[in-house]
């Protein structure tokens, strides 16, 4: 944008609205200002990131196949998990009435960079940037379903309703882009049906004000619902419109005195800046071919996954606050090899040029990078172990999870697992411990982070005891 | 906060505002009133670790009972350790974030003690009483708080404003505008709008919203459900004004009624409303605990005004209600006839067939009666030209025909395997043998269009495929167009495929061709148990017909991605055709290679002729549309089952939740209520029935005070009680006390009669106020000397375009309607699993309330709306540029726009923005508006006139395209989306 829009709306307010009304003239200085505040308490001190890109893999990704690399278990193999390592972990109902036999890793690990971290084979570009990566090997939640142990991932509660941690962020801290929504949600589109959908609360503001809601950047003629005009309406005809609206609203604001219609006119100007904004920053025509080749053959079909990591990198230039990838069908109860490489080809290379992209620009430094979804997968086979057909079940107690970019110490792994990659067997994380971490390297104290609504003082990390994860912070 | 961020959050604000407001007024000749000062700083600095949660008491001391506080503020321990400058010392203690208190504060407690420290109770568990007044009620008390601050009440409102205000509180809808003055008195208004249809419609949105109602489970599969019949019983019973007690009986426990009605019955379907959650591994037992969970914080949040799900994890910090009290009220849902399923198995059900689906099957059935002459007509129009084009396509194929074009471009493999294209088109596979492989065949394609490729896997050396048993495996396939030079790939959807081996097909095994659709590699076509010696087809279908620019090449992938790989496709041709219709879904020869042959196949020809007969398609599409509303309408006319509470023979044994996890049991409780709220009502059995005459009896201090204060939110935009979901200590206090009590007890008193007490409100002086701000004082308008200025919801911003326009269907009830959204939002969602057709014909302009609410993601059109997840009553409004994009481009909108021109262009043409201005607002417009609007509409004029194309495109002619862009502005504008 859009400097032209901005001069238009000047003009407006400095020229033909000559009713030079106060109101008028506040409403001047608040199109003046370059970004909307967030809360004046904040930050609670200085942040070492100013904004979060999140690639949120949904399904549940086997730490087993991915990063915890279990060679012990070899020997193991088709053999009962034993109780003391199960200690009575609930199962889902998918495999409580089948015996738990070991199921080891189905690839091949190396260890990777300076820093010799183990990363699958299938994952050959994200061992080529192990050293930037911040591996927690230790992650754990309380839940067991998708739906469930997502919404907590995200909000903090298993239950739908509270604000999503990039809606929280978005209010506290405001906006450093006065023509795009602070938190964007990019989905990667896929062919077939997912048995898992991604519900707009995984996003939503839950009691926050809407405006702080994730605005989903869609794969369509509409990446905004509602963004584009029809067709036959050129662009100074809506300009003429909006100029008429704001005039005949700027009339009905000197006969009430109501000060949102100040805000109403504000939030149309910006409507009409979007319309430029959000289309220039969706159109990949710009990008070099070579950005292309960094992030794969897929960049270029529009909604894909590597696509939208342009995207995310474009969306970070431009000063979004928190964007939020989706990547779905990491659900995989069968055939795990075939369906899990799937999902690996269409993420590696595209994640680990992010991370190189972001690097090379400079951005990494106050970048927050994350990777991970709701649950890990559990070391006994579903289905006949040893058999192609075999696959995993949910696993709440451990899960892989990693971190790049500002404030976070690269090249290291955090936390470890068992030798069953079953229970936590130093450091743990738990999911409100990222929560609180994330805040912490934007500046925020997630104590004292609040918002009241029904009569209660809530927070994104909740009542249960929570710590900041020092361990890896650079 | 309002200016900086661009939203309203009353409640926000107001928190800190009102005890300011109220401390101004609080003489200090009066004692320190214990409920309204003492209580609400104990509860906000001290309850959370002193109050009656034992889990989290520090010190064992409770300050929220007279014998716990005794021994500390008798020995002075209680005034020391606040006052105390030592951090070891001072209370609240510096890590709790609770900042030291006030000096005013701390003189107000020391005060309090010197007074006696007189304990009492937190107001909302008071019983109301009805102070005496003098003229009318609610300005009574307004007035008299008003005079306090040395205020009066606002002028009234324009009369055009007034009837306004009316129309959209108690009906949802504007007024008629062809009536030009108020000629009755507010209550013969008020009267007749109570008596509309129309007002039950209105209610019953606010019920919906509280009741979490959806037309689909929720969670994971979101399958639908037929609970509908319940939303037109909520219709009706408003309509009926059924005492308010009543109707919270028959919500509670119809199905407990001694002769209980089918309507009786249908009501329980309250307490089912809730999601249900069918997610595959889910253990049901946990599922069905959420379910009576939540019924009891629904109950909490909708009748007491309580936050009682708080209590399930531990006792209240702040409310005198206990664990045990909470699982004693969850007893009374516990043996619910129900185990846990959702979709079609989440038993209870009634079935019940509902009076209301007749009208729709009536108008889906004229519907089709007009489409269906269309399409005959349609067909027949095309016979001439499908003769004429036989005769043409006759000559063309004389010489012989071919449909199929092989297609030679660039082959390329992902993971190494060396193809290779022969001149006959042939790729063949050599040199490594990767375990998976995809591979390309890279195009520029001759033919004008293409409908759809072949794809041929041919035998080498007499086998298929690369791997050991030289059998293929095709995990998927993928076509996709790429601009040369340019970045940016597009797939193209693929509609069907066909192939010479038929197979059962099943979900995650190899053999169906069907499976290399689905990006899913657990399934896709291989030809193992035939020939394999033999070449083998399939047929892809495009779902449209494609045409590439000439700088356009076509991809087309072959994904071998299978879990145990080595099943590399060892030879294959691809071919492309662009003959629509049969060629494309049927193996063997095509209609015109049929015809070449001399074999007239006439279906199949005009099958393929009208494919591509533009007309006929269109009446078709059309009449497809309304034959599947029809018979969706058809369907919910018959017997539905509607989920409902049945009790089962054997109750379960309740048992406190330890921490409130599903499974962790702790001490067994029987059905009871909270003591500190109201005593049981002697003589009443412990069921539903009692628990529902508990919440409605004339000793519960809350339910009365919580519906009046709804009610009063809804016209007023904020409650009497700006927390509406919690009126216990840590919500807010009433802005007037007095009158919420006074109307709470008339209610009462009235036998809870609904629409005496809206009109009751609606003929006050306070109600009728403009609404205007004359000061800057009281933003909030806590003292209400000003009528409500919000904007409206955006079902009533749907609803008033469609009334304006003309357009409304006023029908009452029946099975959901599908108003117009944005393509593709369901399937984005559910990767293709749902899709959204738009309602046809009428149906298309019934009222939001109406609109199938998908609990997922809810209609796009509506912001700020409550998400029917878990009881909302809380209203937000926020103010955002998305909102505004809604406003000016959803097509209900350009409906309303271009249906509001239509009737601009039937007036003179000086009447025409009179016209527009008194449909959409009621009034009017001023000269120096009229001169806005005309400038716009000769702008818009002159380029339409000047661009008639773009007029096309907009479907219209330029003066119509020009005066929709102006109506379009009107219900744009501020006053047309607001209560003023």
């Amino acid at each position: 944008m859009s400097e032209s829009s901005l001069n238009t709306t000047r003009r407006y307010f400095l020229g033909q609205c000559t009713g030079v009304s106060v109101g008028a003239m506040a409403l001047h200085s608040l199109a003046e200002q370059p970004e909307v505040p967030g809360l004046p308490s904040l930050p609670h001190f200085a942040p070492k990131a100013k904004r979060v890109i999140f690639l949120t893999h949904s399904g549940g990704p086997s730490q087993l196949e991915l990063y915890d690399h279990k060679p012990g278990l070899m020997r193991l193999a088709g053999t009962e998990l034993p109780e003391s390592v199960r200690q009575g972990q609930r199962l889902t109902t998918m495999t409580a009435n089948q015996k738990q036999l070991i199921l080891p890793g189905l690839t091949q690990f190396s260890r990777c960079g300076k820093s010799g971290a183990t990363i699958s084979e299938w994952l050959p570009h994200l061992q080529g940037v192990a050293d930037d990566l911040c591996f927690i090997k230790s992650m754990t939640t309380d839940q067991i379903n998708h739906a469930p142990a997502m919404t907590q991932f995200l909000t903090g509660h298993q239950l739908p309703g509270r604000p999503s941690m990039g809606s929280w962020i978005s209010y506290g801290l405001g906006s450093l882009n006065r023509n795009l929504p602070d938190y964007l949600v990019l989905i990667s589109k896929m062919q077939r049906p997912s048995d898992q959908p991604l519900y707009d609360h995984y996003w939503g503001s839950g009691f926050l004000p809407s405006r702080y809601q994730g605005v989903k950047l869609r794969n369509s003629k509409d990446p905004v619902l509602y963004l584009t005009d029809p067709e036959g309406l050129p662009r100074h005809l809506r300009r003429g419109m909006l100029d008429g609206l704001a005039e005949l609203n700027q009339m009905r604001f000197e006969k009430t005195h109501d000060p949102e219609i100040t805000t109403r006119i504000r939030q149309y100007e910006m409507a009409y800046r979007m319309q430029s904004s959000v289309p220039e920053l969706t159109d990949l025509s710009d990008e070099p071919d070579h950005v292309f080749d960094m992030y794969g053959p897929d960049s270029r079909r529009a909604g894909s996954y590597a696509a939208n990591c342009i995207l995310a990198r474009r969306l970070a230039e431009r000063g979004v606050r928190f964007i939020q990838l989706f990547h779905p069908d990491w659900d995989h109860h069968s055939r795990l090899p075939s369906w899990c490489t799937a999902r690996c080809r269409d993420t590696d290379q595209p994640s680990a040029a992010l991370i190189k992209d972001l690097k090379q620009r400079g951005l990494l430094d106050d970048t927050l990078v994350l990777w991970g979804g709701e649950f890990g997968r559990g070391v006994a086979g579903q289905g006949k172990w040893d058999s192609p057909e075999a696959g995993r079940d949910h696993h709440p107690r451990c899960f892989t999870m990693w971190m790049a970019g500002g404030g976070i110490k690269p090249g290291i792994t955090y936390g470890a697992t068992d030798d069953f990659s079953y229970n936590v067997a130093e450091n743990p994380v738990h999911v409100r411990d990222l929560h609180a971490t994330v805040m912490h390297l934007l500046g925020i104290d997630h104590e004292r982070f609040t918002f009241r609504a029904q009569g209660l003082d809530f927070r994104l990390t909740g009542v249960e005891p929570t710590k900041v994860v020092k361990g890896i912070l650079a | 906060m309002f200016k900086r961020v661009g939203f309203s959050m009353l409640r926000l604000m107001s928190k800190h505002l009102l005890p300011l407001l109220v401390l101004s007024l609080s003489a200090h000749a009066d004692p320190v009133s214990f409920s309204r000062e003492v209580l609400p700083l104990l509860s906000d600095n001290c309850l959370s670790c002193h109050g009656q949660d034992a889990g989290h008491r520090k010190a064992d001391l409770r300050l929220d009972t007279a014998e716990g506080a005794r021994e500390v503020l008798k020995s002075g321990d209680f005034m020391a350790r606040i006052v105390s400058t030592d951090p070891e010392e001072i209370m609240p203690p510096p890590k709790s974030h609770k900042p030291a208190l006030k000096p005013e504060q701390v003189a107000m407690l020391k005060r309090w003690i010197a007074e006696g420290a007189k304990w009492g109770r937190h107001w909302s568990l008071e019983k109301p009483v009805k102070a005496k007044v003098e003229g009318h009620p609610v300005d009574f008390f307004v007035k008299a708080r008003l005079a306090k601050e040395g205020r009066t009440l606002s002028p009234k409102a324009p009369e055009h404003t007034l009837r306004r205000r009316l129309s959209f509180d108690l009906t949802g809808l504007p007024p008629a505008s062809d009536i030009q003055h108020l000629e009755s008195s507010i209550e013969h208004l008020a009267d007749s709008l109570l008596a509309s249809p129309h007002f039950g419609e209105r209610m019953a949105m606010w019920w919906l919203d509280a009741a979490r109602y959806s037309d689909t489970d929720g969670f994971q599969s979101d399958a639908s459900r037929t609970n509908w019949p319940w939303r037109d019983y909520v219709v009706e019973s408003f309509n009926a004004n059924k005492r308010f007690d009543q109707f919270t009986l028959e919500q509670f426990a119809g199905d407990l009624l001694p002769n209980a009605t089918p309507e009786q019955k249908l009501a329980t379907c309250f307490h089912r409303n809730h999601m249900t959650n069918g997610e595959g591994g889910r253990d049901k037992e946990e599922s069905r605990i959420d379910y009576v969970i939540d019924r009891v914080n629904t109950t909490g949040t909708v009748w007491l005004g309580l936050t009682l799900g708080c209590t399930q994890c531990h006792s209240h910090k702040f409310d005198p209600i206990s664990q045990h009290d909470y699982y004693s009220l969850n007893a009374f849902f516990n043996s619910i006839d129900e185990d846990g399923s959702a979709g079609t198995k989440a038993q209870p059900y009634f079935s019940y067939q509902s009076p209301y689906a007749k009208r729709a099957v009536e108008e889906s059935q004229k519907l089709v009666d007009a489409r269906k002459p269309v399409e005959a007509k349609a067909k027949a129009d095309a016979e001439k030209p499908f003769s004429q084009w036989l005769t043409e396509r006759q000559k063309e194929v004389k010489g012989g025909f071919k449909a199929w074009h092989v297609i030679h471009g660039a082959v390329e493999s992902q993971e190494g395997s060396r193809l290779a294209q022969a001149k006959d088109g042939i790729v063949s596979a050599s040199g490594p043998n990767p375990k998976q492989d995809d591979y390309r065949l890279i195009s520029v394609l001759k033919l004008p269009r293409l409908t759809g490729l072949k794809l041929e896997v041919l035998p080498q050396n007499g086998v298929l495929s690369r791997g050991k048993d030289g059998e293929f495996i095709l995990t998927d396939i993928k076509v996709q167009v790429r601009r040369k030079g340019s970045s940016q790939i597009r797939d193209i959807l693929v509609k069907s495929a066909v192939a010479d081996t038929k197979v059962e097909g099943k979900a995650r095994e190899y053999g169906d061709v069907k499976g290399t659709l689905d990006d899913d590699p657990r399934n896709g076509w291989t030809t193992k148990g035939f020939p394999k010696d033999q070449p083998h087809t399939a047929l892809y279908a495009l779902a449209e017909p494609l045409e590439l620019e000439s700088d356009e090449e076509l991809i087309f992938e072959l994904r071998q991605r299978s879990t145990n790989g080595d099943a590399n496709i060892a030879s294959f041709r691809v071919s492309a055709t662009d003959q629509p219709g049969p060629a494309v879904r049927e193996l063997g020869p095509t209609p015109l290679e049929q015809l070449a042959t001399g074999k007239v196949e006439r279906e199949r020809l005009l099958a393929q002729f009208l494919e591509d007969y533009t007309p006929y398609q269109l009446a078709k599409a059309s009449l497809d549309r309304a034959n599947a509303q029809l018979k969706e309408v058809q369907a919910a006319a018959g017997k539905l089952n509607v989920m409902v509470l049945t009790e089962r023979k054997e109750p379960r044994v309740t048992n406190v939740l330890v921490r409130g996890v599903w499974d962790k049991k702790g001490d067994v409780v029987q059905r009871d209520v909270p003591a500190a709220i109201a005593p049981w009502p002697a003589g009443l059995a412990r069921d539903r029935i009692g628990l529902a005459k508990w919440i409605t009896s004339k000793d519960n201090p809350l339910t009365a005070r919580v519906f009046v204060n709804h009610i009063w939110q809804m016209f007023f935009g904020a409650g009497l009680v700006r927390t509406p979901d919690d009126f216990g200590l840590q919500g807010q206090r009433p802005t007037h006390p007095e009158l919420l009590d006074w109307l709470a007890v008339d209610f009462m008193e009235n036998g809870w009669d609904v629409k005496k007490l809206i009109k009751l409100i609606v003929t006050s002086a306070t109600y009728q106020q403009s609404s205007n701000r004359t000061d800057a004082a009281d933003p909030q308008n806590l003292l209400l000397s000003r009528g409500p200025r919000f904007r409206l919801p955006a079902w009533m911003i749907r609803d008033a375009a469609l009334t304006s326009a003309g357009l409304l269907n006023p029908a009452l009830g029946g099975p959901p309607v599908r108003p117009h959204q944005p393509d593709g939002v369901w399937e984005e969602i559910f990767m293709g699993r749902f899709t959204y057709e738009p309602s046809q014909g009428a149906a298309q302009h019934r009222r939001t309330l109406y609109a199938f609410w998908r609990r997922s993601i809810a209609p796009t059109f509506l912001f700020d709306s409550a998400q029917r997840r878990v009881c909302e009553v809380a209203m937000t409004r926020t103010n955002t540029p998305l909102q505004a994009l809604t406003l000016l481009n959803d097509e209900t909108m350009m409906e309303a726009s271009r249906a509001l021109a239509k009737r601009m262009l039937a007036a003179k043409t000086e009447d025409r923005l009179p016209l527009l201005y008194r449909s959409v607002l009621t009034r009017l417009p001023t000269a120096k508006e009229l001169a806005v609007l005309q400038r716009e509409l000769d702008s818009a004029l002159a380029h339409y006139r000047v661009h008639p194309e773009d007029a096309r495109k907009l479907q219209t002619t330029p003066e119509l395209a020009a005066h929709t862009l102006v109506a379009s502005l009107v219900l744009n504008l501020d006053e047309a989306i607001t209560h003023e």
